[in-house]
């Protein structure tokens, strides 16, 4: 079967020095692969690239085949979302302004209701629809982080009419959240795999990656340097090569925390 | 088609409020009323003073100052270049009199679309230019015999001045300084009305070299070497400064005497009919033993 | 917070509506106002004349009514109404170019001023009058308008040219070269009033306070043009300036040809602001404090914030300029002074407000 996400000899550079350096990777439809790596490995510049935000200085990426090139912004929208680490907004947009943002553009071809209804559903998907009325800017971060997830899991919602193949960037995408939360968001990450769409991810924490991920890709100074399952990628000698960290206990841990089903509500969705 | 206007709306009232202009207003004047006259320019005001019609001014810009009186007695129309046509019309003018430079144009063309007449009065800073003046204000309002009164008086002003002037056996060096702003002396340069007043008082412009009004440096002003300084009692930036407290003033050949003459700007710079007095008393303070 | 009065749960609720809901409310609402702003100015004035008769000039311009007195004639169809129409044109264009300026730079700040492009009008302006009488002896018909237009679009350009390396826009190297793009022009201006006469410089200096005195037919002409269409154009630019108002990487994931709208939006910017600066000289704060307003008021959504902001910057030039010629009737006020008098205050309250983390 065609990769959904594919990329070859992808290379970037900046001032004379190789961010990502040729890296060759093929991910599978539906896959959950979450980029790990030490500080500056170049994990957030691979996933720019690979989502088409910034052009690569040789290789290219294919998108269900199609080079991304060829791909024009509007068909892309349709196909990928991707989450930012941190996205400033200077003007006071309510949070349901900023959901909807996701459904504006390409769910043109909705009715009024149809993308309402796709915003209710990802601010709850996201556990703010408490939030909906609130200021953007009055958010703590984590709320922050939260709302942007709930836009992007509106835009795949828009774009699912349209294209049937699609891929969710997120560029740790829980960073400032508590552990509720992060774990919440992980779950609904898992659950869009799930479902067909391919989840690329960007996450510092090597458990909770070890434990949600299908897939791990492993950087080192813009280089991969193994992608698989986590048993097989966090080796101790790879740890304590890339991170220069040993393990204690002869397996990696599993991930000790586990989210408690609320009483109901939309709590219980996180 | 009938604007739904709000009542409350009563703008013949806030009229009255703001003086007498009200009710009569932009109706057609009747053939026998009295002139009423806009005077845009110090020079014409002053002009239509001493003609006699100052008692058919019914507006007047900021810069007539002379006499005191017509800013005290007449409405004001804001600054000569930035007149508002409404504000003109509204004092129902007969005739607009508008020195050189008044405006903004587009103004100007409004009230002559609105048949106002309007004469312009050019203003060349000559002796001719002031003559040229009178011939032409006194037309305007019809005062042909005053104005030729005035237009002797004012020669028999010019010639005593050239006697006067042709008595000089040395001119005075002198540097007409319009503000000291910081420190930085703004001076009159060639083809300025401070020029044209410098040379009819027999003295010789130490900035001639200049172009107009120009800042000068400190370097400049004592390469300039003026043997008097001249400036304005109502200067833009008042007279309060003694420039002889500044160091490149302090070195020139007009600090050793203290040889300052201060006048007023209107009277000096205007053009108008006291400008051979004003001349001839500058000439006077310039050749005056040095004051203290 | 502030404590939950009246009003202020009535402008929250409003603000909580959904759009479809709030565009009417608020459009109807600022139109209006307009109106109202519009029947005073047209019946204010230092020619006092009633109501009624105000009513009677405007309908003798219609074929078949009855003839009004010639002076009200004159006074309301050729002073206060071709007056009234250049300040809604250029209450719109400079509004609404603030609003798009804003927009493009992701910031409730920036201002045609900041980034140089009225500064650009303004020294093409200073040139025409200063240059204009050295070259052709005279300044030339319509050259200060067209002057004005070409510096400002060649500010815009000039400052895109810098900004933009490999089809992306900089924005920090934007605003960064339009200060010093500004400080340029501003040297540039200084050595033209050196160069100018006594009478060129009260015209610059004139010029550079803004008034919409002399306005005409002919001039309301010349600037309907520009305006009208670049008005026409907007809201096709305000979902993308939604978008965009989360960064141009964001904008660009949510499916924006995000280049595309950037030069979009500054080509309306220059052409408003040109025409605006042409008509009726600098006349500042209009652009900052209309949308900042609407936005506090009625949402950051550019689908309602632009063509409220047109209809607001209409009616506060069109009332602040009633107010100008008026208050000291004779003679009037520039309005670029009363501009900055209600606006530099605005200004640092929003400044202050932004620092204190509430800003808008």
């Amino acid at each position: 079967m065609m990769p959904a996400l594919e990329a070859r000899d992808l290379t970037y550079e900046l001032g004379g020095r190789a961010l990502v350096d040729g890296i060759d990777l093929a991910i599978g439809k539906g896959r959950f692969t979450v980029i790990v790596g030490p500080n500056g490995a170049g994990k957030s510049t691979l996933l720019r690239l690979l989502c088409g935000e910034l052009a690569p200085t040789r290789g290219e990426v294919a998108v269900g085949g199609q080079s991304l090139r060829r791909i024009g912004a509007w068909r892309l929208a349709h196909m990928r979302a991707v989450m930012p680490q941190a996205a400033e907004l200077n003007f006071p947009f309510l949070v349901s302004e900023v959901v909807s943002l996701g459904v504006d553009g390409i769910g043109r071809g909705l009715t009024r209701a149809d993308r309402a209804g796709l915003v209710r559903q990802a601010l709850d998907r996201a556990d703010v629809a408490h939030l909906a009325a609130r200021y953007y800017q009055t958010l703590s971060g984590g709320e922050r982080q939260r709302v942007h997830f709930a836009r992007v899991v509106a835009q795949l919602a828009a774009g699912r009419s349209v294209e049937s193949q699609q891929i969710l960037f997120l560029d740790e995408p829980i960073a400032s959240l508590d552990l509720r939360h992060q774990l919440a968001v992980i779950e609904e990450a898992k659950a869009l795999a799930g479902a067909g769409v391919t989840v690329v991810a960007v996450l510092h924490d090597l458990l909770l990656a070890a434990s949600a991920s299908d897939d791990l890709v492993l950087l080192r100074a813009g280089r991969l340097v193994a992608r698989g399952p986590a048993e097989d990628v966090l080796t101790h000698a790879r740890l304590a090569e890339v991170f220069g960290v040993a393990l204690t206990s002869p397996v990696l841990p599993t991930q000790p925390w586990a989210a408690i089903p609320a009483a109901g509500g939309s709590a219980q969705r996180l | 088609m009938s604007l739904p206007f709000p009542s409350r709306l009563r703008v013949s009232r806030r009229a009255l409020i703001l003086g007498s202009l009200a009710a009569m207003a932009a109706r057609p004047a009747p053939a026998q009323a009295p002139r009423r006259i806009v005077s845009v320019g110090g020079a014409i005001t002053e002009i239509l003073y001493r003609l006699g019609h100052q008692d058919e001014i019914v507006g007047v810009d900021t810069t007539s100052l002379y006499p005191a009186e017509a800013m005290r007695t007449k409405k004001s129309v804001g600054y000569v270049r930035a007149l508002g046509a409404e504000g003109v019309l509204s004092l129902q003018p007969t005739l607009v009199l508008a020195l050189d430079g008044a405006g903004p144009p587009d103004v100007l063309r409004i009230l002559e679309q609105a048949g106002v007449p309007l004469t312009r009065v050019p203003d060349d800073p000559s002796r001719e230019g002031v003559i040229r003046k009178i011939e032409i204000i006194a037309r305007a309002v019809g005062a042909q015999d005053e104005g030729a009164a005035l237009i002797r008086e004012v020669e028999g002003g010019f010639s005593k001045l050239t006697e006067e002037r042709n008595a000089v056996t040395r001119p005075v060096r002198a540097l007409f300084v319009l503000s000291l702003q910081n420190g930085r002396p703004m001076v009159g340069g060639r083809g300025t009305t401070a020029d044209a007043i410098l040379s009819l008082a027999g003295a010789t412009n130490a900035a001639s070299a200049l172009d107009g009004w120009k800042p000068l440096s400190d370097e400049g002003v004592i390469a300039a070497a003026p043997e008097a300084v001249v400036m304005m009692a109502h200067g833009p930036s008042g007279a309060g400064t003694d420039p002889f407290t500044l160091p490149a003033f302090a070195s020139t050949p007009a600090a050793k005497d203290h040889r300052l003459v201060v006048m007023d700007g209107l009277y000096l710079l205007g053009f108008g009919p006291r400008t051979p007095a004003a001349a001839g008393d500058l000439m006077t303070a310039l050749r005056q033993a040095p004051r203290r | 917070m502030k404590a939950a009065s009246p009003a202020h749960a009535g402008l929250q609720g409003l603000r909580t509506r959904p759009l479809d809901q709030r565009v009417p409310i608020v459009l109807g609402g600022l139109a209006l106002l307009l109106v109202a702003v519009s029947l005073v100015s047209l019946g204010l004035g230092a020619v006092g004349i009633p109501v009624g008769r105000v009513i009677d000039a405007l309908a003798s311009a219609f074929p078949g009514a009855p003839a009004a007195p010639p002076g009200d004639a004159l006074v309301v169809l050729q002073v206060r109404l071709p007056r009234l129409l250049l300040g809604l044109l250029v209450g719109a264009g400079l509004a609404v170019s603030g609003t798009l300026m804003q927009g493009l730079f992701r910031n409730p700040l920036a201002d045609p001023a900041i980034v140089g492009v009225s500064t650009g009008a303004a020294l093409a302006a200073a040139v025409v009058i200063v240059m204009g009488p050295r070259w052709f002896g005279a300044v030339p018909f319509l050259a200060l308008p067209v002057g004005a237009f070409c510096g400002c679009l060649i500010a815009t350009l000039f400052l895109y040219l810098i900004a933009t390396r490999d089809g992306r826009t900089s924005i920090a190297t934007m605003l960064l070269g339009g200060v010093a793009f500004g400080a340029l022009a501003w040297a540039f201006m200084g050595f033209l009033s050196y160069l100018s006469n006594d009478q060129q410089l009260r015209d610059l200096n004139f010029w550079s306070m803004g008034s919409l005195s002399g306005s005409t037919w002919a001039k309301t002409a010349a600037v309907a043009p520009f305006i009208l269409p670049a008005m026409a154009l907007m809201p096709f630019l305000a979902r993308g300036l939604n978008a965009l108002s989360l960064g141009e990487a964001e904008a660009f994931h949510l499916g924006l040809p995000v280049q595309r709208v950037k030069a979009a939006a500054i080509l309306l910017v220059a052409v408003m602001v040109g025409a605006s600066v042409a008509a009726a000289g600098i006349i500042g704060f209009v652009g900052i404090i209309v949308p900042h307003t609407l936005r506090v008021l009625t949402g950051a959504d550019h689908r309602l914030l632009l063509p409220a902001s047109a209809l607001l910057g209409g009616a506060l030039l069109v009332g602040a300029d009633s107010f100008a010629r008026t208050v000291v009737a004779p003679a009037e006020m520039p309005i670029g002074i009363l501009t900055a008098i209600i606006g530099a205050p605005f200004f640092l309250w929003l400044l202050l407000g932004r620092q204190r983390g509430i800003g808008a």
